[in-house]
């Protein structure tokens, strides 16, 4: 059995065997059948159940005349989101502001929930960071589609047609590295900034490493902006169109 | 060896191209002498764990040193832009936190690979 945080050794100890039926008609086979559910899992679980909390919140106060804290802070959230992708994509990005803002919130709230004790980040695991870049890949690429048919057959093609052949399977490739860049620069931050302040308290268990605390709560809100911030440039290129 | 031969005006010669010649053959034997000592520590155990540490501390320097120097230039840059002009601030900042943020994730792809191989 792995070391499990407290969620996690809860939702195991209650939901073990239905998860691990359901994996199994899937043929996929957990390492330990006694307890299927990861801590990452577990983490995004809890991250979905206060994110879901919070907009049902938001819409059962929602009210013109008296308005409540959370719809303050979720009026500023959707000012900002709209904002920035108004400045990123410019004209058309009403449509993008829900996924753009679901993302922030997701990623920022995985972050951040690695800050409290007996608690981590799920975005710490390879597995989360890489869920969140395949489903941009495929919303940008769904979108260059809608936004520009077969023409968008074009953007993976050179300017004249010589290059055709030299450029598309590295335009095929580059697209392919976004996902793996996105994915690696989460992942690869997370847990650093847990390694670091880990390494900091071995040394010194006292003061020191709340330092490293303060650098990765910057980091974390950092690392969730960056990969909002991307996900809304690959949305514009993609449904830029030629003139 | 005649003192008509052409190397003997560098190994009488004076100071700087003896010193040069003198380095030249010290790094040639310590490399001459080291080849039988990597040899030697094969037989006994795998001599690729045995520089994992060295390898992976040069690397992520490597690697940190740079960027720092990239993530240096990128952001003085955008301070002097924003000096000059503050009223591009918006354009200037995402470019920014986008720059660094590209800069940043190549020395993490070292950090990740060194992960991956000082684990395995």
């Amino acid at each position: 059995m792995p070391t499990q945080l407290l969620l996690t050794r809860f939702l195991n100890a209650h939901l073990a065997a239905p998860v691990t039926a359901l994996l199994e008609a899937f043929h996929v086979h957990p390492k330990y059948p006694q307890a299927p559910i990861t801590d990452a899992f577990a983490m995004e679980l809890l991250v979905f159940a206060v994110l879901v909390a919070y907009f049902l919140l938001v819409r059962v106060t929602l009210s013109v005349e008296k308005p409540a804290a959370a719809q303050h802070l979720a009026e500023m959230t959707h000012e900002f989101v709209s904002e920035q992708g108004e400045s990123v994509i410019g004209h058309g990005s009403e449509r993008f502001v829900s996924y753009l803002t679901a993302l922030l919130l997701f990623i920022l709230l995985s972050n951040l929930l690695g800050l409290i004790p007996g608690l981590a980040s799920p975005t710490a695991n390879p597995v989360v960071p890489l869920g969140f870049a395949l489903v941009t890949f495929l919303y940008y690429h769904y979108h260059g589609v809608r936004a520009n048919g077969g023409a968008y057959i074009k953007q993976f093609l050179g300017p004249v047609w010589w290059l055709y052949p030299l450029l598309f399977p590295i335009e095929i490739i580059s697209h392919f590295a976004r996902v793996l860049s996105l994915t690696v620069r989460l992942y690869a931050n997370m847990l650093a900034g847990d390694l670091v302040t880990l390494a900091f308290f071995s040394l010194v268990p006292v003061g020191i490493p709340l330092i490293f605390l303060g650098l990765h709560l910057g980091v974390a809100v950092v690392q969730a902006y960056v990969f909002f911030l991307l996900a809304a440039v690959y949305l514009s290129l993609a449904v830029a169109h030629d003139h | 060896m005649s003192i008509n031969h052409p190397l003997a005006a560098y190994l009488t010669g004076d100071g700087v191209v003896m010193k040069k010649l003198q380095y030249l053959f010290m790094s040639l034997a310590a490399m001459l002498l080291a080849t039988p000592a990597f040899a030697q520590s094969a037989g006994n155990y795998s001599p690729a764990s045995q520089w994992v540490p060295l390898a992976a501390g040069l690397g992520m320097a490597l690697a940190a040193g740079l960027c720092g120097l990239g993530q240096g230039k990128a952001t003085a840059s955008a301070t002097e832009a924003l000096a000059r002009n503050p009223g591009a601030r918006p354009g200037i900042f995402i470019f920014l936190i986008l720059g660094l943020a590209f800069i940043e994730s190549l020395a993490l792809f070292t950090f990740v690979i060194i992960f991956l191989k000082v684990q395995a």
